[in-house]
């Protein structure tokens, strides 16, 4: 007769049992089962960002009229600085395409903007991550370049049906290259361990010996194009010390990111328009 | 009734239990023995079994001139690298599919063949992903990934070597952070001016013989990274001072030799920086001065005898043979004989330039003074040979001074027929115009002559005759000096001493009155010293209605008073008559502050060069580039 397993042993008889038979499984099916589990997840997150933005609109409904007008002309200003932006920027691209044309220079890789919600943020010292409102059926592609109007985000490192996981530019899993100002010769950018209520941080390698900069004279460091995914001169942070290696080959220091990259609630993904033109 | 009693113990056991507690005292002090006596070298066999130690060069000290400019550096060399052992489960399950595959097709398996072919596809793969960032089309070596496998596993293998800044940067950004591609970073030599002062910087070269001073791990089996070392100029002088700490790996393995726990990290550092006298503008003027002439040009600071410039042409681009020297680049580099530091290693008769020695030499003698006048007729007969004086036009009696403004062979000719040849070899070698000048640079020629009647004779080449005289008489003959000696003289001669210790050692601190030349004073009244010197203004500034006449004259610049001479060497290479362009000069005549000696060869036996034509102007620019400079002497700078 077979012995009964004891009742407070079972937990951890069917817990084993589980993980077993999920070790067995066959990949193909893991991966499925993954999938599954973060599409089905998905809907979940967009429900909870939707009630959040519910909430904050309720919150606004409760200012006064005066309040309302206010925002309202901040609003139009605001709209109509923009415009003028547009404009000059306008007329640089055709500024732009005019240069290369006599210089005969390959046009520069040009984006396609997609501005996307944040829907869920994972910024454990392990995860550095965040999830975004929109994924493949937006022309979200895996790997490209994510950023806000203070610099880098991060990068696409996920994309699902209709969200996509965003790897921070805090992440140790994030690297790009990336150049001082006015100093084309890149360098190589890492998140780093941050630890939740800390200011972010990451690291900057392979800089040159002959860069100076120093406390009281912080040099901003930015995006590099050389690196294939990102414009230039997108702010990653800023550097005001760096550390000769022993070899004396290279420097390194920490770069200060934003802080407001620990609140974002909108980005833009930047889409390469040879990316879209093949999807 | 009796009963049998058992007894729990039999005294005939006592033997066996003696016995048994023996063996077990034995079988206890093996124990013992192999396990704490023993303890230590065990744990050495098994450190040196499991652990293998990777020796990391440190990179080399830079190299800057007097003014702190950079001349040699370190760049870093980025490649893209795989290491072997983290494919390990990759190439079990390539070799899997391969065998697989192979048993379906029924082909034979041969296991070996297979495991290669499987390490060459994902050693593939990964270049291939590459490939796909970069742009390229690069295939693996197969036998160069199975060379790597068996002889440097603990190595990272090169997918692509001597990455540009921007595949640099792609892979850095495409790359994820944990694939096994990774970017191995090297240090190679870099020359920010390219080919300026090549000779005496020289190149380094790759070796194995890597110091380890200081890396744990001596006893352990070593596999080094490719160290460098000087092949020439400073890189070989200051090998010693320049080499880099290394630094070390000491690596966990597994009984198959793949790495698997970092045990230990020493971090290597960089090597000492060297400061040399070069005046980095100096040597760029001095340079673009040579053109693509033949030659060199020293240049010496007469106080200290710190080389500001030491030029030899034709050169060649150092960062040409960083971090390797290509075969053509060598053979170029072969064929235009450029190899040779002629400043140093080049030997060419002084020409008329000696006649300087030759006029010191008949003042300190007696057998001269400043009036002594000689008959210029365009010729010399002496003995039956007839020597030709074609370096003035001015026929008739010619004086000391013009004698040396005008650079006229007869009369210095006579000079050295009355003085004799002992007096003028004495003379020479006070200046020390026999032996190197000790300067901190390899391959300096030994190999100078300043002949004398027992020289001519121990060659073989018969009795010295009064022919012999008057040719050294003009520099010309047996006598071989290098562009060096020949500044060094200048600058001794200019401080109105016999020596000048040259240096390329650079010391700020260094006070110019402390320094001790080793040579002494030159013994000669102040009027005659003077008397020379005025000669050698003529030769430069000197006019004849109101126009310049002097041999040098194109060496002259309004404002800085310069004391020069010319000389024209005649020589034979290889069969053909050449003729080497020399001028030797030191400014300002007040203050001597630079002293210079160039030599200007010619490469066509049709074509003649003048030292006055040839080797002057460039003299001149490289006074000129000083002075403006330096700001060190009051008048007209003007660069006319």
């Amino acid at each position: 007769m077979a012995r009964k397993i004891p009742h407070a042993a079972r937990p951890i008889v069917y817990l084993l049992g589980i993980s077993v038979a999920w070790l067995l499984l066959p990949v193909v099916f893991k991966s499925f089962a993954r999938t599954g589990f973060y599409e089905f997840q998905a809907p979940v997150w967009l429900t909870a960002a939707g009630l959040k933005n519910v909430s904050q609109s309720l919150g606004l409904m409760a200012h006064s009229k005066e309040e309302l007008y206010e925002a309202g002309r901040d609003l139009a200003r605001l709209n109509s600085a923009y415009e003028l932006k547009l404009q000059e920027i306008d007329s640089l691209r055709k500024e732009l395409s005019r240069m290369e044309k006599i210089l005969v220079l390959p046009p520069a890789p040009r984006f396609d903007y997609k501005i996307a919600r944040v829907v869920r943020r994972d910024q454990s010292s392990w995860w550095q991550q965040m999830v975004i409102q929109k994924g493949r059926w937006h022309g979200i592609p895996e790997g490209a370049a994510v950023v806000y109007s203070g610099g880098v985000v991060g990068r696409v490192s996920e994309v699902h049906t209709y969200t996509s996981v965003i790897e921070l530019v805090t992440s140790p899993n994030f690297r790009m290259a990336a150049q001082f100002d006015n100093d084309e010769r890149p360098v190589t950018y890492q998140g780093a361990v941050n630890l939740p209520f800390t200011n972010p941080r990451g690291r900057v390698m392979n800089v040159p010996p002959d860069v100076v900069l120093t406390a009281s004279a912080p040099r901003r460091l930015a995006s590099s194009r050389l690196g294939g995914v990102f414009p230039d001169g997108l702010t990653i942070g800023w550097v005001n010390r760096l550390t000769t290696s022993p070899d004396g080959l290279f420097q390194s220091g920490q770069p200060r990111l934003n802080k407001e990259l620990l609140s974002l609630r909108e980005v833009a993904v930047l889409v390469p328009i040879k990316a879209v033109g093949d999807r | 009734m009796l009963f049998e009693v058992y007894k729990n113990f039999n005294p005939r056991l006592r033997v066996f239990y003696l016995i048994f507690a023996i063996l077990f005292l034995v079988l206890s002090t093996g124990l013992f023995y192999r396990q704490v006596i023993l303890w230590p070298t065990y744990r050495e066999q098994e450190k040196k079994q499991n652990q293998r130690r990777i020796l990391v060069p440190g990179p080399r000290g830079n190299i800057y001139d007097r003014e702190g400019q950079l001349l040699v550096g370190n760049r870093p060399r980025f490649s893209a690298v795989v290491y072997l052992s983290e494919l390990r489960p990759e190439f079990r399950r390539k070799y899997i599919e391969l065998v697989r595959a192979a048993r379906s097709s029924n082909l034979k398996i041969d296991r070996n063949e297979l495991q290669v072919e499987a390490r060459s596809a994902v050693v593939q793969k990964y270049l291939d992903r590459v490939n796909q960032i970069l742009g390229r089309n690069d295939q693996v070596d197969r036998n160069e990934v199975e060379r790597h496998f068996r002889q440097n596993l603990l190595l990272p293998k090169a997918l692509v070597k001597d990455l540009e800044l921007d595949d640099f940067a792609q892979l850095i950004e495409q790359v994820p952070v944990n694939s096994p591609i990774q970017i191995h970073t090297e240090s190679a030599r870099y020359y920010p001016y390219g080919s300026s002062a090549a000779h005496i910087l020289g190149f380094v070269g790759t070796t194995f013989e890597v110091p380890a001073e200081g890396v744990p791990g001596d006893d352990l089996t070593t596999v080094t990274f490719k160290g460098k070392t000087g092949r020439t100029g400073l890189e070989r002088q200051f090998d010693e001072h320049l080499q880099g700490t290394s630094g070390g790996e000491i690596w966990v393995v597994d009984p198959s030799g793949f790495q698997y726990q970092l045990a230990r990290q020493q971090l290597p550092a960089k090597g000492n920086d060297l400061s040399i006298t070069i005046d980095i503008d100096l040597q760029l003027a001095t340079e673009e001065a040579l053109g693509e002439n033949k030659g060199a040009l020293a240049a010496l600071n007469v106080k200290t005898g710190e080389v500001l410039a030491l030029a030899s042409k034709p050169d060649f681009d150092l960062n040409s043979l960083s971090p390797y020297i290509p075969n053509q680049v060598y053979r170029s580099i072969n064929e235009r004989g450029a190899w040779l530091n002629r400043a140093i290693a080049g030997l060419y008769p002084p020409g008329s330039s000696f006649k300087i020695v030759m006029a010191t030499a008949g003042l300190l003698s007696g057998s001269i003074d400043l009036d002594t006048v000689y008959e210029c007729r365009g010729s010399l007969q002496v003995g039956n040979r007839s020597f030709p004086c074609n370096n003035h036009r001015d026929r008739g009696e010619m004086s000391f001074k013009r004698a040396i403004m005008k650079s006229c062979n007869v009369y210095f000719q006579n000079v050295g027929l009355r003085t004799g040849v002992d007096q003028i070899n004495r003379t020479a070698r006070l200046f020390g115009l026999h032996q190197p000048t000790g300067i901190e640079l390899p391959n300096e020629t030994g190999r100078m002559i300043v002949p004398n009647p027992e020289y001519k004779e121990k060659r073989q080449h018969g009795a010295w005759t009064a022919g012999d005289t008057a040719n050294i008489a003009i520099g010309q003959g047996y006598l071989l000096v290098t562009p060096l000696q020949m500044a060094t003289f200048m600058a001794s001669f200019a401080r109105r001493e016999t020596r000048t210790r040259t240096t390329l050692l650079y010391d700020a601190t260094i006070d110019p009155r402390r320094i001790q030349h080793g040579g002494s004073k030159i013994d000669l009244p102040e009027d005659l010293y003077n008397g020379i010197v005025e000669g050698m203004e003529m030769a430069v500034s000197g006019r004849d209605r109101g126009l310049l006449t002097g041999s040098a004259r194109l060496a002259h610049i309004p404002g800085i008073r310069v004391a020069g001479k010319t000389g024209t060497a005649q020589t034979q290479v290889h069969g053909d008559k050449l003729t080497m362009a020399w001028f030797i000069c030191f400014a300002p005549i007040d203050d001597p502050q630079i002293a210079i000696a160039t030599v200007v060869e010619s490469t066509d036996p049709e074509y003649l060069y003048g030292g006055g034509s040839h080797a002057a102007p460039v003299a001149k620019k490289v006074l000129q580039t000083y002075f403006q400079k330096n700001n060190a002497t009051t008048g007209d700078l003007a660069t006319r």
